[in-house]
């Protein structure tokens, strides 16, 4: 029998203060007991809406505005809170997306535990405790924990601690709405490898939620697509990998390539998902869409059979015809979009220019004092490498590291305790050590910085042209006509085009690849000879991650930037750096030009990296 | 949403092959309806606040224009004390044959007045020291002024006060501003300290110390314009505040003497033992318009709330 059968469910916003939106429309799959479906969307596709819809903890102004949740042969979506209590947490578990906060920050872990299990079963006292000792087990935490507080545990141990949670009561069903979000990739791919082993063994099924196509595809049995509130495509996940129907789809698979090979092809989506809250007429990827024809701007696709599985695409079905494949052309795999193409040659010849930045046997203590006890921690213990002209090096670790403490070093704003750190700039060589004031606000003008979150790096008060004005104000003394014309230019520059529709925007009003552009123009505005990206890709969707990387390796490769790329994403690194330097624990265990580090690691902990990347392919 | 459509290739054409990738495809668009309503559509959109605004927009239509809508001059004592309601005298006179009503309207200006700039200069001293200090947690600058603000809070404001205007040479309106205005800050400057350490962290401050700004542009021009509600809001309240003090400190006798306000007001009908002659307008009617004045304020909180917290404006 059918776990959880949803029928044409539709969630509606409807908002006080503006226009009235469909979150989810009329989303219909099935999900059989025991069953691994994978859902995938970039953000604002609905799928978390879909996912709290599921749980019937949708709350105002959303609701569910039609359609049925059927689980386990009840009818829940209409069904009374207190009747809902005794379901949920029993039969119906979860995982959220915020591990940090999603456990009460003031009653110890078993507490927790013990609430769950005594509201649903008849243990208790001392069998309350050995069950939560086995469910420690089985998640591989050391039962000490038990009696501790959340903010005592890490990020990956809480949330391995919410998963033990969400089974406390072998639910019959998890949804696991992107559980390892913002955490490191070698922990991510631990705790999603423990969920899999875990629902082999006890069989309970699984709804994953995530933006990551990769993950999902190495977990899943079968992948739904969410794009716009739709669901797009319905497919086990071999028959994906092989043959996506969808072109959303080719173009999340397209979003990921084999770092190992001599050249790496990524593709993006570009353009933003449509505004929800304006009538879509047709096909609501079309305008994203290179394989669209006329019928998908007049037709809403629906989700039909295809190939096994179910896709909604009008071009996917026509090819698939009798005699389609002639007049529509042979279904293709991969994304006809934008690409972007990294060759081995490029960064052989890169490693020859000139050295702009050099960072010699540098190490960095932090202590801390406490009473008469002084704690001393290496955060960086004797790093040297080089950054060159035209040249991308990657810095590439988990957090803890010492990549953000190198960073500050080279920003300018710690100084090392031991070695030194040289900028070989046009007034001949600077030294650079925790810069104060004045001297700090001119080395700025020399090394700029790209930041993680492009979505709080641009002052939401101000617009667009204000923030491109300012360093062009405060470096280079340019006033009115002149300075406008700089920042449409430097809009121009970054490929937000045309540039007067940009200027007068706020930064909420772009997607997130597109703030990261404006962000990146700000950093150019200067002219700086380095740019330190820290992690500039992380937060974006996986779909317009090569937007980005694509924009910074055409600016290495124009102007002589030297940039230093600061992730913890092997695969990213790939794309984008000629050089490679690993860091563990403060040191650097492995440096070299990229595609020798990728395709020969010679230290463990880059092996570690390395299989932490999903590998689908 | 504005969306430039490429030419659509048609069937015949070789869309499909693989090669060439279609470049012209990017192109950028934006959304329209991501963008937040205007302040001002926010705090209209509460009804109490409607209602405040109204009010207050009332009172001071009457400040601005009493000289045209009093019927008497305030301070004219020609008329016959004590007199009832009347066609000249519409909520009748004082002990010293004054007209209530004209009083009363004139009244309006001084509370407004008060509430203006006593609410004005509190909130630029809360909202400077508040700033500076919370920028500069952790350092001597922010260990000095925290004390100033704590020493602020602790001191009882009403003693204060009286004793400062008891020992002034002129009890001016303009001292009454002064005095009020250095003795309620405190409280907002904490709040504002506090909003300020949550938002110095954010990835655009530091952003903008990349872009070579300097440490008063960055508090003023980068932060402050993201916290313009709860500037707002405390303004409204110390404006509020402000009013509420005046009124008092003129009831215990230590006004302006020149001018006539309703704290006035309500110290000459208690003097004259209005309440025992059984002359009921002359107190009730200016400690109402005080009550609805200051009601309505809060009133307008209302919707300035809704500015910082947008889940409230779903209830609203």
């Amino acid at each position: 029998m059918t776990l959880l059968d949803v029928r044409d469910l539709s969630v509606r916003y409807e908002p006080k203060a503006s226009r009235p939106l469909d979150a989810v429309q009329e989303v219909s799959f099935a999900i059989e007991p025991g069953e691994f479906v994978g859902l995938i969307g970039e953000s604002g596709s609905g799928k978390t809406t879909l996912g709290t819809a599921l749980l019937r903890l949708l709350q105002r102004p959303g609701r569910i505005s039609g359609g049925s949740i059927t689980f386990d042969g009840t009818d829940i979506t209409a069904l009374h809170e207190d009747d809902l209590r005794s379901l949920r947490w029993r039969d119906v578990s979860t995982v959220f997306q915020s591990s940090m906060n999603s456990l009460n920050p003031v009653v110890r872990v078993e507490a927790q535990f013990r609430d769950a299990i005594e509201h649903h079963s008849s243990l208790r006292g001392e069998a309350v405790t050995r069950r939560v000792r086995e469910l420690f087990d089985m998640v591989i935490i050391d039962p000490k924990f038990m009696t501790a507080f959340p903010h005592e545990l890490s990020g990956g141990m809480r949330q391995r601690v919410n998963l033990a949670l969400a089974l406390a009561l072998d639910p019959k069903f998890i949804l696991l709405d992107e559980p390892t979000t913002g955490l490191d990739v070698v922990v991510q791919h631990s705790i999603l490898e423990n969920v899999r082993r875990l629902q082999s063994e006890q069989g309970f099924a699984v709804l994953f939620i995530s933006h990551d196509i990769g993950t999902v595809l190495d977990l899943s049995d079968r992948i739904l697509v969410m794009y716009a509130g739709r669901i797009v495509e319905d497919q086990s996940a071999g028959a994906l990998l092989r043959e996506p129907l969808h072109p959303y789809t080719k173009g999340l698979l397209g979003s990921y390539g084999d770092p190992r090979a001599e050249t790496v092809k990524i593709t993006y989506v570009p353009g933003r998902p449509p505004d929800l809250s304006l009538d879509i007429v047709g096909c609501s990827f079309a305008p994203r869409c290179p394989e669209r024809i006329d019928l998908c701007l007049e037709k809403t696709p629906p989700l039909e059979p295809l190939n096994g599985g179910r896709a909604a695409c009008h071009v996917a079905a026509l090819q698939r015809r009798d005699g389609g494949a002639e007049r529509f052309g042979e279904p293709k795999r991969g994304f006809v979009g934008p690409q972007f193409v990294k060759t081995g040659d490029e960064s052989r010849s890169a490693l020859t220019n000139e050295v702009v930045l050099s960072v010699e046997h540098v190490s960095k203590v932090f202590e801390r004092r406490r009473g008469f006890t002084v704690t001393r921690t290496e955060a960086v213990s004797d790093v040297s490498f080089e950054l060159r002209r035209g040249e991308v090096t990657a810095l590439v670790g988990q957090s803890g590291s010492g990549k953000s403490t190198l960073a500050k070093m080279i920003t300018g704003v710690e100084s090392p305790s031991q070695g030194r750190i040289v900028f070989h700039g046009p007034q001949g060589d600077k030294l650079v050590s925790g810069f104060k004031g004045r001297a700090l606000r001119d080395y700025r003008s020399d090394v700029q910085m790209v930041f993680q979150d492009p979505y709080s790096s641009i002052n939401p008060a101000k617009r667009l042209g204000y923030v491109l004005s300012r360093p062009l104000a405060n470096y280079q003394g340019l006033r009115g006509e002149q300075l406008r014309e700089r920042v449409l230019e430097l809009l121009e520059r970054v490929a937000l085009t045309p540039a007067d529709r940009f200027v007068n925007r706020y930064g909420y009003e772009l997607s997130g690849g597109q703030r990261q552009r404006v962000i990146i123009a700000k950093a150019l505005a200067v002219q700086p000879d380095i740019i330190v990206a820290d992690e500039p890709i992380s937060s974006l969707d996986v779909s317009i991650r090569a937007e980005v990387l694509e924009l910074l390796s055409d600016l290495v490769k124009e102007s002589d930037v030297g940039i230093l790329y600061i992730t913890h994403d092997l695969l990213s690194a790939r794309m984008l750096s000629d050089e490679v330097i690993v860091l563990n624990g403060g040191k650097v265990v492995e440096h070299g030009p990229t595609l020798d580090v990728i395709r020969d690691p010679q230290d463990d902990y880059t092996r570690t990296l390395l299989e932490a990347i999903p590998n689908p392919f | 949403m504005t969306t430039e459509t490429t030419p659509l290739p048609t069937p015949g054409e070789d869309f499909m092959a693989e090669g060439e990738p279609r470049q012209d495809l990017a192109v950028e668009q934006v959304s329209d309806a991501t963008r937040p309503d205007q302040w001002w559509q926010v705090v209209w959109s509460s009804k109490k606040a409607r209602v405040g605004i109204g009010i207050v927009a009332v009172y001071v239509v009457v400040a601005v224009f009493a000289p045209l809508i009093a019927p008497h001059d305030p301070l004219d004592s020609s008329f016959v004390p004590l007199a009832g309601p009347s066609s000249t005298n519409w909520l009748g006179t004082t002990t010293s044959g004054q007209d209530i009503a004209s009083q009363l309207i004139y009244g309006a200006r001084i509370s407004l007045l008060v509430g203006l700039f006593a609410g004005l200069i509190a909130t630029v001293i809360a909202t400077v020291i508040g700033m500076i200090s919370g920028y500069a947690e952790g350092t001597i600058l922010d260990d000095l002024l925290s004390f100033v603000t704590n020493v602020a809070l602790v001191i009882p404001a009403l003693p204060l006060i009286i004793t400062l205007v008891a020992y002034s040479e002129v009890r001016g309106i303009w001292l009454i501003v002064g005095v009020i205005s250095i003795t309620s800050w405190a409280g907002a400057a904490r709040a504002k300290r506090a909003q300020i350490i949550t938002l110095r962290n954010r990835d655009f401050v530091t952003a903008a110390k990349f872009s070579g700004e300097g440490t008063w542009r960055i508090v003023f021009r980068e932060i402050m314009p993201n916290m313009t509600s709860l500037v707002a809001a405390s303004f409204v309240g110390a404006a509020t505040g402000a009013i509420a003090a005046e009124a008092g400190l003129a009831a215990l006798g230590l006004g302006d003497s020149q001018s006539v306000s309703w704290g006035t007001m309500l110290y000459q009908s208690n003097a004259q033992g209005a309440i025992a002659q059984g002359l009921w307008l002359w107190v009730f009617v200016p400690g109402l318009v005080l009550a609805i004045l200051m009601t309505a304020m809060t009133f307008i909180n209302f919707g300035v709330d809704l500015l910082s917290n947008p889940h409230l404006r779903e209830d609203a």
